[in-house]
């Protein structure tokens, strides 16, 4: 689908605008923020030393004020970040073109040295190169055959893939001879841990370096972010769906909380939102709602938030003020596109309801409402929909929802059966307690995966999860790496 | 073109004045009456007045605490809608009115959008507070506030004077679907929606028809329905293959008798002493004349029944919906009984609430 369109077509006219963008911005943020460097100091394109050098000289500083010097740099560190946060707005590929938050919440008070560390670490779990070689082979061959365009549909498909992975090796051929430059780099800067730290900064004399490095930093950031979303399925859209717990009206209004939290950080990140099916509670709140977020990556990024949401808080409507745990659970169901083999529905397996009031209905009824259910038979699946204006449609979101759904069950299935993708399974469990919101005694979000801790609920719940997000992602790639060995 | 036992010639030299509405070619039938002009849906208008934001946020509020307070009590009355509806449908209110509607959405309660940005809409203010006034005080069904209904991919103008089509009736094309399936002889028919209303299943079969030589005649006694049948035929653009005829069932039809491939209707089929228990929407702003079946509510059902034998050609196909399990039967009955021998494969279809809805057979 346009995924891949995307892909092919985009990086190019990107790369000329982070180009520009990397000259100007930082430029220009640095004369503003820091007007005692002198502007004699700093030549504006040409650096006096070579470009090697330069970066090691940086680096040191930066390890350096990593361990020692963090509180008295932090403001100009920060300074960086957002230099390298402007840049980022411009500059992926195909992940963060409207969002620069990602990259800030990752990025801020953490040095650059230490993040692009951990870039590299999470560089060198991706998947091989290997696996994409034979493929690429397979899809060349089909290109090169007279009768490819008869079916002008396969045809696209086929060129379109071929160009994605023409794109990404090309891509990780540029890139593999940089890696390996800078790791040089970063272990030769371990090394002689402070040796030219003074010569480097404050003094001036060598600002065109951190420039240097925040651009390698950018770019292996973004090299990160596709690692680690380097899943199958992670390119899709997908379905959020969120249920309460048990516990009554305090637990509904926790599940809508939580509804709004992912409609609000969906939204955030550029992703188009649609309510597909809600369930509203008697008094507040809601039993379960379906989201349907389009976007590239969505369920890449969404599905780090599968699991049962632990609140805990004085309950607003509790008349005693006692305070309450309850539960919202998360499921992430990604919408497979035409390029993947999809579980065949049979017609005759499905029962289809509509909701109605009883009564004789037809010309006796007047009513907007057109609610449809639909039950898969043989697997008791259902999918429900009633936001769209007509039961056609109605019946035709429900069908997509219980489609996406038997895909994913069949997926999971596919992964019990291959050993290899266990891991990924048991970490995608349905039932497991994934984080607690706590608003009562003390404030905080804390991960139980990750053990990432936020101590300002509000601003979770208001959409902040990309800190979440990332590190659940990098974690479970580290622990899809432990099992590998 | 496929060639088949239809001659394909005379049909032509019959459709082609038939089914061009321009002036110069209509039939007396048509221009004999000049047709009311069909309102504008609210979403079809240009977004050509303007609120600011505060202002319709106070509209929205004000509107959504009428929502509200209405509770349960229309629907413990007779059936009407209740708060989650009344709210679900101010939301496409506001989705047809404004330019951008995503603006109201609560999630963007946060976002800092000054209160005075002027917003475009498409009715202004103070219309947006008499139509939800309507609709909640007078419950104005919400089609004829928003003057258009969705109905299975179809968006349709309607008005008052129109009867608001049916989820259920939305079967009835799935009905024909299956009949035309595999027969290019049905296919490429002549078919006909009688008592077409809002067009809603002409258009529909037109669209199943396809590209071929199908075509659809749709009648009805309204001028109403019939001009707004009409306004909706051009905007799907199929008024090269539906001709919209005034007149009574199958009066305006005369010149294609005995020569139909199909017909389809969804009559009035309610009896008459059951109109003024229905709900508020239906019994109060719906066309009396589109629900009146008269004393059991099988007058029309009858006619047709009568009529489709004289109208269908050997193996055309029908499809009638019905008030239910009783009206059903008795038709069934009434076709193997006092027009005995005119058709075959008669059957009862259900309804997706399980109600005996449909009547489905062929001309013998």
């Amino acid at each position: 689908m346009t995924d891949q369109d995307t892909i092919v077509s985009s990086p190019p006219k990107k790369k000329v605008a982070r180009t520009a963008k990397k000259i100007t911005a930082p430029t220009k943020k640095e004369s503003q923020t820091r007007p005692p460097l002198a502007k004699s100091h700093r030549p504006a394109v040409v650096s006096p030393a070579p470009k090697k050098e330069r970066s090691r000289r940086t680096l040191n500083y930066l390890l350096r004020s990593s361990k020692e010097e963090i509180d008295k740099q932090e403001g100009r560190l920060l300074v960086i970040d957002r230099v390298d946060s402007d840049v980022m707005v411009l500059s992926p590929p195909y992940l963060d073109i409207q969002n620069p938050r990602i990259v800030e919440t990752v990025s801020v008070r953490r040095n650059n040295a230490t993040s692009i560390q951990h870039s590299l670490k999470v560089q060198a779990k991706r998947p091989p190169l290997e696996k994409l070689i034979p493929r690429l082979e397979i899809l060349s061959e089909q290109l090169n055959k007279p009768d490819l365009w008869d079916d002008p549909a396969r045809a696209g498909k086929i060129s379109r893939e071929h160009g994605s992975i023409m794109g990404k090796m090309k891509e990780v051929n540029a890139f593999e001879q940089e890696l390996f430059e800078h790791i040089d780099m970063i272990k030769l800067a371990r090394e002689d841990n402070d040796a030219e730290l003074e010569l480097t900064w404050p003094n001036g004399t060598e600002t065109g370096s951190p420039k240097a490095l925040l651009q390698l930093r950018t770019h292996i950031k973004e090299k990160e972010l596709e690692a680690l979303l380097a899943g199958e399925q992670d390119p899709c859209s997908c379905f959020i769906e969120v249920q309460a717990g048990a516990g009554g009206t305090e637990s509904m209004d926790w599940a809508s909380m939580v509804m709004q939290m992912y409609i609000k950080w969906a939204e955030g990140r550029g992703f188009g939102v649609t309510v597909v099916d809600e369930m509203p509670g008697e008094m507040a709140g809601i039993k379960r709602a379906t989201i349907k977020v389009d976007g590239e990556y969505a369920f890449g990024y969404a599905k780090a938030e599968v699991g049962a949401h632990r609140l805990v808080r004085i309950s607003p409507f509790d008349s005693n003020k006692r305070r309450h745990t309850s539960f919202a659970s998360v499921a992430v169901i990604p919408i497979l596109s035409d390029g993947y083999s999809r579980v065949q529905i049979n017609e005759s397996d499905l029962k289809i309801e509509r909701y109605r009031a009883g009564g004789p209905g037809g010309q006796h009824a007047n009513t907007t409402e057109s609610a449809v259910r639909i039950t898969h038979i043989p697997t008791g699946i259902t999918a429900t929909c009633q936001n769209e204006r007509s039961q056609h449609q109605n019946k035709a979101s429900a069908m997509a929802v219980l489609q996406s759904r038997l895909d994913h069950l069949e997926t999971e299935r596919q992964a019990q059966i291959n050993a290899e993708h266990t891991v990924s399974l048991t970490d995608i469990n349905f039932g497991s307690q994934i984080r607690s919101y706590v608003l009562h005694p003390y404030r905080m979000v804390k991960d139980h995966r990750t053990d990432y801790e936020v101590s300002d609920p509000d601003s979770v719940l208001q959409g902040d999860l990309d800190g979440f997000i990332l590190s659940f992602l990098s974690a479970s790639l580290d622990k899809n790496k432990d099992e590998d060995l | 073109m496929k060639s088949s036992s239809f001659a394909r010639p005379s049909l032509s030299s019959i459709l082609q004045p038939v089914f061009s509405l321009r002036p110069k070619h209509g039939r007396p039938i048509i221009c004999s009456t000049i047709l009311p002009k069909p309102h504008t849906p609210i979403y079809l208008r240009p977004p050509a007045f303007q609120a600011t934001l505060s202002e319709l946020k106070k509209w929205h509020i004000w509107a959504k605490n009428q929502a509200t307070s209405v509770g349960s009590t229309f629907s413990d009355l007779d059936n009407g809608p209740d708060s989650t509806l009344l709210h679900r449908e101010l939301n496409w209110l506001v989705e047809d009115a404004l330019e951008q509607p995503a603006i109201l959405l609560p999630q963007n309660s946060r976002n800092n959008y000054d209160d005075a940005t002027p917003l475009s809409i498409r009715a202004c203010l103070d219309d947006l507070y008499k139509l939800w006034k309507q609709r909640i005080e007078e419950r104005r069904p919400f089609q004829y506030v928003v003057g258009c209904e969705h109905w299975r991919d179809l968006i349709l103008s309607v008005e008052e004077g129109v009867l608001i089509p049916r989820p259920e009736t939305e079967m009835i094309l799935d009905l024909v679907d299956n009949a035309v399936k595999g027969n290019e002889e049905l296919k490429n028919g002549l078919w006909a929606d009688l008592g077409t209303g809002s067009g809603a299943l002409a258009i529909g079969v037109a669209r199943i028809l396809g590209l071929g030589c199908g075509r659809v005649f749709a009648t009805d006694l309204s001028p109403i329905a019939v001009a707004v049948a009409s306004y909706n035929v051009e905007r799907y653009n199929l008024q090269d293959r539906i001709a919209v005829r005034l007149g009574s069932w199958f009066d305006p039809l005369k010149d294609v008798q005995g020569e139909l491939s199909g017909f389809v209707s969804n009559p009035p089929y309610i009896p008459s002493e059951d109109i003024n228990g229905l709900q508020a929407e239906v019994s109060k702003h719906e066309p009396r004349l589109a629900l009146d079946g008269g004393a059991n509510g099988m007058n029309d059902l009858i006619h047709l029944c009568n009529g489709a034998a004289s109208m269908l050609k050997p193996g055309g196909f029908f499809a009638f919906e019905t008030n239910g399990e009783k009206q059903s039967k008795f038709l069934v009955d009434y076709m193997h009984t006092k027009v005995k021998g005119s058709f075959y494969g008669v059957n009862i279809i259900s309804d997706f609430a399980g109600i005996q809805r449909f009547v489905t057979g062929y001309r013998a």
